[in-house]
């Protein structure tokens, strides 16, 4: 990987498309490639030029990235989640739409009868982008799942017993798919 | 309406020493505000604006989101005190088609379509006006959206022309805009020389006119120069760490 020295800004002249292929960070207009971020230049070695940025750039989730969000919503076959943060990239606003869903067939490897007997509404889930376009998620992991729950009665902490959680003030037993990072505050 | 005459120009100088194509003292800042995802702060002469960008987020609410492209939000606001008189805080009539025409100033160099769904909010803030305040805040604004890493295809430069005592001058100041016979607003790319916002108050004749956008494309290009250098040395060295 060959790397310039140069910084460049957007609309900076990089070269033409017969020398390059347009990586990131550049687009091609009428043959001629300029950068579209401000970063370093760098060229790899089958010729695909990039700007590396050197400003944060905005944030979007891409497949395989971990994210966190609340349950809005359970349907017949999915949870909507909202999300508000992917992993890593916690600084900035994500930039995109920030509704997920989480198939019946997405929560765990086992069969899931009813949707509502892994989440119920307000749970806090880590869960695993499968499809970046249309915001798939699925916590199909040990350490997907719900990290945060409460009591559906008294609404109160949820504590992890085992296999299911139980609340401390009115002894609630709730199941859920719980995340083995449940109630750690670890992301 | 009638004006008073008032001689602007003075042994062939301007009222404030400049000459007929001399710019202001510009100074640029970038990454001014922590919060913000992307900002600038731009002086042109006794001007003071400030751009912030926050986004691309998540469209409110959601039946104004373009399912193909961002949505770019532009709000120019002048602060109450930056003016002689003090202005009524809030929009009105004139920050409203001003807010309006900056954005599509901007619209055309921003790559909207890499984050459908989602709208980029640009708030500029006129700290202290001296004519010329939308010129700023759209060359502050500019460059405010490169420092949020928000794919671009150029950076825009703005600058306005006059007509004083029957001459074109460039980049008019209060007394010239007041006392002046037009005022002429244009926003190009320099490199390219798009102009992507030309308005015109007052009488230009056809001569007048090519003369100053003439003018005002080489000042744009000058401008040009300025942001571009002030975005370098802000990232220059540092490693995308400090993102302010």
């Amino acid at each position: 990987m060959e790397k310039e020295r140069r910084i460049v800004v957007p609309g900076d002249f990089l070269g033409t498309s017969e020398e390059f292929t347009p990586g990131t960070g550049v687009y091609d207009e009428k043959g001629n490639i300029y950068a579209s971020l401000t970063g370093g230049v760098s060229i790899s070695d089958k010729r695909v030029i990039e700007v590396i940025p050197k400003v944060e750039t905005p944030p979007t989730p891409e497949e395989g990235d971990v994210v966190i969000g609340r349950i809005e919503d359970i349907r017949d076959t999915l949870a909507v989640v909202s999300i508000a943060c992917v992993k890593g990239k916690e600084k900035r606003e994500i930039a995109a739409s920030t509704q997920g869903i989480i198939h019946i067939s997405n929560i765990k490897s086992g069969y899931v009868t009813e949707v509502q007997h892994e989440f119920s509404y307000l749970d806090v889930v880590k869960a695993k982008v499968i499809d970046a376009k249309t915001l798939r998620l699925s916590t199909e992991d040990k350490d997907l799942g719900v990290i945060k729950a409460i009591c559906a009665r008294c609404k109160g902490d949820l504590k992890r017993k085992g296999n299911v959680l139980a609340c401390e003030r009115c002894k609630r037993v709730e199941v859920r798919k719980i995340s083995e990072d449940y109630g750690k505050g670890l992301v | 309406m009638k004006k008073e005459e008032i001689e602007l120009i003075k042994d062939g100088k301007r009222l404030d020493g400049r000459g007929f194509e001399e710019l202001r003292p510009i100074k640029i800042e970038v990454g001014v505000l922590k919060r913000a995802d992307g900002s600038c702060y731009f002086e042109l002469g006794d001007n003071k604006v400030i751009a912030a960008v926050y986004g691309p987020r998540e469209m409110h609410p959601r039946h104004f989101q373009d399912a193909k492209m961002a949505v770019i939000k532009y709000r120019y606001n002048m602060a109450p005190f930056s003016v002689d008189d003090r202005k009524r805080p809030g929009p009105d009539r004139r920050s409203v088609e001003i807010s309006k025409v900056s954005r599509e100033a901007l619209d055309p160099v921003i790559i909207k379509e890499y984050y459908p769904k989602t709208a980029i909010d640009v708030y500029v803030e006129v700290l202290q006006s001296d004519a010329g305040t939308r010129t700023a805040g759209i060359n502050a604004a500019s460059v405010a959206l490169a420092a949020a890493g928000i794919p671009m295809k150029d950076l825009v430069s703005s600058v306005a022309v006059g007509k004083i005592n029957g001459e074109v001058v460039l980049d008019l100041n209060a007394v010239e805009d007041n006392y002046g016979e037009g005022d002429m607003p244009v926003a190009m790319v320099a490199r390219t020389n798009t102009i992507t916002m030309l308005q015109m108050d007052g009488r230009f004749s056809q001569e007048e006119f090519e003369r100053g956008l003439k003018l005002a494309a080489t000042a744009c290009s000058k401008i040009y120069e300025l942001q571009r250098t002030a975005l370098l040395e802000r990232y220059s060295e540092s490693i995308g760490e400090g993102e302010a």
